[in-house]
């Protein structure tokens, strides 16, 4: 496990229809300890998901460095894990050999790395899915995948992309407990990208608040684990946070 | 967010332009340069005008067909017969295809037929059309009616079927006939459907005439083709292998195409992958 | 006539529900018809002999070992250019979809070949290889290519970029990309392509047949129309006929289905 540091990060592309350059992100910088949950919040085209595009390596920084420990980014590689909005399942794969994709690559044999698939599998619940294939299971089950694919190839950092955007509001919910519960016994670094204010204040224990590519405010968020949001959305803490901050997002 | 390019439709004003022109000239350029590279290889490498010809040697055919006349007449003959055999096919397939599409069970009983006949689509038919019609232009329009016909139909019925019930009970509730509901529904429904049955019966008439016209007339980009043959001539043989590909170019590329992706991307009814 | 409507509506559900006696059923009537127009010798009977001719032909052709010999023949030839088609085109396929550079210089090529046509070719290729294997091998070769290459190209194109992004992040390197995700990613449409591919490929090599031949079933049908002999023409169409849908409805299309559907990359009908 290692922190993650993102040193004055700027990004600008060429918009066709302006016909100009346009700034996405402008001077970010940010620092994640290990082991800590941070949000970064903001509406869309704050520029959120180009940073984390440039964490995961994904895109190339106009200016500034990312640094994971104490080695710069220079592309994508497994000591990030990315998950994606829409999951991004091979759905040529069944769900066991998706979770067992890093350690392939990593030349792990094939006994062996379906052994550590279904622990992580079942860290999720998804034993019985194993041998399915991604097409057939429901948004939820996917994104559950999605997520023990990257935590079961032992990433420094998990970098999620609004990974729960795409699912019902109830199914939501679960996997927000779901994520809090295994990020307690694993206590991996992550940075999470979300619109949803709610969402952002129940998992982080930071949440940094975006707009027009800038940081505008970091909040932290002292509300005591477990959570859960049965109890967490009566806290008095929890509604003053999350007024907070969705005052900032809505003024960004 | 990212770097993706908008499509050139999307895009106002004089960059539209020039963005056409720059891609019409990205397409040109290795055309170009393997007209360029074909008389270097051929000179180099001392290629005998009895395996490949040079450039002037092809020029010298087009000028010599030009002024007799002969290469004018093979490709307004060619050109015709698709273009007869083609009407005749669509104008006699949609309607039945539409009338058939409508029945599930005359559906179901024509789908194998249509199926297995425009499996046999084009070049199978030359031998019994040309027993049945002798050489000549009977069979060569035959052989491209039976190209498209089928294909079309089955097309058309694939079409009509796959109109989603909801959209026929939609028109009739809102007052639709049975001639609105041909026009308005069953047809622009089918169109992209038929679109494609035309373009791929297109693509197998276009090869099919080319086979026919060796085998089976006196006149005719394939027959001129294959006469060259006799005598060696690879000056006309690639003279008129150039003028198959851009004819084919011309109508698949610049006019099926295009057309197929109007009416299928426009209106959504097949998801782009 | 509503009556009929209901009757055939009726046939409808049924065909629904049986579909591989369905798909033969169609076909009695049109046997039966042409039993009767041929009884009736509306046309003479050389030109249009009956069913019964016909069956008695095919008998007398396998036994004579004449069809078995020139099937096998079409069927070999049909192969070999489908699998040289398919090594030359996926790789060529794979290039074009994911090098930029590379499908800037070779796509208007590849569209200017495509559309010569392999028949087109013919004349020259009997000039450079006479009658033969060789020419016949080009020929489909050639057909068999071109909608391999715009297939894969386009099932590359097809792949969702955020699963190439997935797999470097979980630390593949670029050749287990290609392995893992390209290639499966691009297989529904390869085999679209080689559908494709054998449907301009099989029409090719019986117009080869027909004009190089010496042996194979276009040749068999154009020797019998150039004895003016109707029977050996049907029969060669007949046997094209459920060749094609043997091969394509028993083994191409299934496999098709399998991979895209059960991976569902391909939802539409």
């Amino acid at each position: 496990m290692k922190g993650l540091t993102l040193r004055n990060l700027h990004k600008t592309y060429f918009d066709l229809n302006m016909g100009s350059r346009v700034t996405a992100v402008q001077d970010v910088s940010l620092h994640i300890r290990e082991g800590e949950f941070v949000a970064v919040v903001g509406p869309s085209g704050c520029g959120k998901s180009t940073i984390l595009n440039m964490v995961a390596g994904f895109l190339p920084a106009t200016k500034g460095e990312v640094l994971v420990g104490d080695r710069p980014v220079k592309g994508p590689g497994p000591d990030r894990g990315v998950v994606f909005q829409n999951f991004a399942l091979f759905p040529w794969k069944t769900v066991i050999d998706n979770v067992g994709f890093g350690l392939k690559m990593r030349g792990i044999p094939k006994p062996e790395r379906d052994r550590i698939a279904r622990e992580f599998l079942a860290l999720a619940g998804l034993t019985n899915a194993a041998d399915r294939y991604p097409n057939e299971l429901s948004g939820g089950m996917q994104q559950r995948v999605g997520v023990v694919r990257a935590l079961a190839n032992e990433p420094d950092v998990l970098l999620m992309d609004e990974p729960f955007a795409s699912v019902d509001a109830q199914t939501r919910m679960t996997l927000q407990e779901e994520l809090t519960r295994i990020w307690q016994e694993r206590r991996h670094t992550v940075l999470f990208i979300t619109h949803d204010v709610g969402e952002a204040v129940f998992l982080a224990d930071r949440v940094i608040v975006l707009s027009k590519g800038q940081v505008l405010r970091e909040i932290d968020i002292p509300i005591s684990r477990p959570r859960a949001w049965d109890t967490v959305s009566e806290q008095d803490d929890f509604k003053r946070l999350s007024s907070e901050v969705l005052q900032m997002v809505r003024s960004a | 967010m990212s770097d993706h390019v908008e499509p050139i439709a999307f895009i106002a004003g004089p960059k539209r332009v020039w963005l056409y022109v720059r891609q019409a000239a990205a397409f040109i350029a290795p055309l170009v340069l393997l007209l360029l590279a074909w008389p270097a290889i051929v000179t180099i490498f001392d290629v005998s005008p009895r395996v490949f010809p040079g450039v002037q040697a092809v020029l010298g055919a087009a000028a010599d067909g030009l002024r007799d006349g002969t290469l004018l007449a093979h490709v307004a003959t060619s050109l015709g017969r698709v273009a007869l055999g083609t009407v005749l096919a669509v104008a006699a397939a949609v309607p039945l295809g539409v009338a058939m599409g409508v029945n599930s069970g005359v559906s179901a009983l024509l789908t194998p037929l249509f199926r297995f006949f425009s499996v046999l689509a084009g070049i199978a038919w030359i031998p019994i059309a040309t027993l049945w019609f002798g050489y000549g232009f009977g069979a060569i329009t035959f052989v491209i009616f039976n190209a498209v016909f089928f294909i079309v139909a089955y097309n058309t019925l694939l079409g009509v079927s796959a109109i989603p019930p909801r959209l026929r009970h939609a028109a009739a509730s809102l007052g639709a006939g049975r001639v609105a509901m041909l026009t308005e529904v069953l047809l622009p429904g089918a169109l992209p459907n038929i679109v494609t049955g035309v373009r791929t019966g297109l693509g197998f008439a276009w090869r099919g005439l080319i086979a026919a016209e060796m085998i089976a007339t006196d006149v005719g980009l394939g027959y001129m083709l294959f006469v060259a043959r006799d005598f060696y001539r690879t000056e006309v043989i690639v003279l008129g292998m150039i003028i198959i590909g851009i004819i084919w170019l011309f109508i698949d590329r610049l006019l099926l195409a295009p057309l197929e992706r109007a009416t299928i991307e426009r209106w959504g009814l097949v998801q782009r992958t | 006539m509503s009556q009929l409507g209901q009757v055939l509506e009726q046939y409808g559900r049924w065909a629904a529900r049986w579909p591989t006696i369905a798909a033969l059923v169609p076909f009695l009537p049109i046997v039966a018809l042409w039993w009767g127009v041929a009884a009736a010798e509306v046309f003479p009977r050389a030109f249009f002999p009956g069913p019964l001719e016909v069956v008695n032909g095919f008998a007398v052709l396998t036994y004579k070992g004449i069809l078995p010999a020139y099937l096998e023949d079409s069927i070999g030839r049909l192969a070999l250019g489908a699998a040289c088609g398919i090594a030359i085109g996926v790789p060529l396929g794979l290039l074009v979809g994911l090098n930029r550079a590379a499908h800037t210089a070779l796509w208007p090529l590849v569209l200017f070949f495509q559309a010569i046509g392999d028949i087109a070719w013919l004349p020259l290729l009997l000039i450079w290889f006479g009658f033969g294997l060789t020419t016949m091998t080009f020929v489909i070769v050639y057909t068999v290519i071109f909608p391999v290459v715009f297939n894969t190209a386009l099932g590359v194109r097809s792949i969702a970029p955020e699963l190439v992004r997935a797999a470097l992040s979980l630390g593949a390197s670029r050749i287990a990309v290609l392995r893992e995700v390209i290639l499966p990613g691009a297989l529904p449409n390869i085999m679209t392509g080689l559908r494709n591919g054998l449907g301009y490929g099989w029409r090719a090599l019986i117009a080869a047949e027909i004009i190089v031949g010496t042996s194979g079933i276009g040749f068999m049908m154009f020797d019998a129309r150039r004895a003016g002999s109707a029977v050996e023409i049907v029969i060669g169409m007949i046997v094209l006929g459920l060749l094609w849908y043997v091969v394509d409805a028993w083994i191409l299309a299934p496999i098709e289905r399998a991979t895209g559907q059960r991976w569902g990359l391909i939802a539409r009908s």
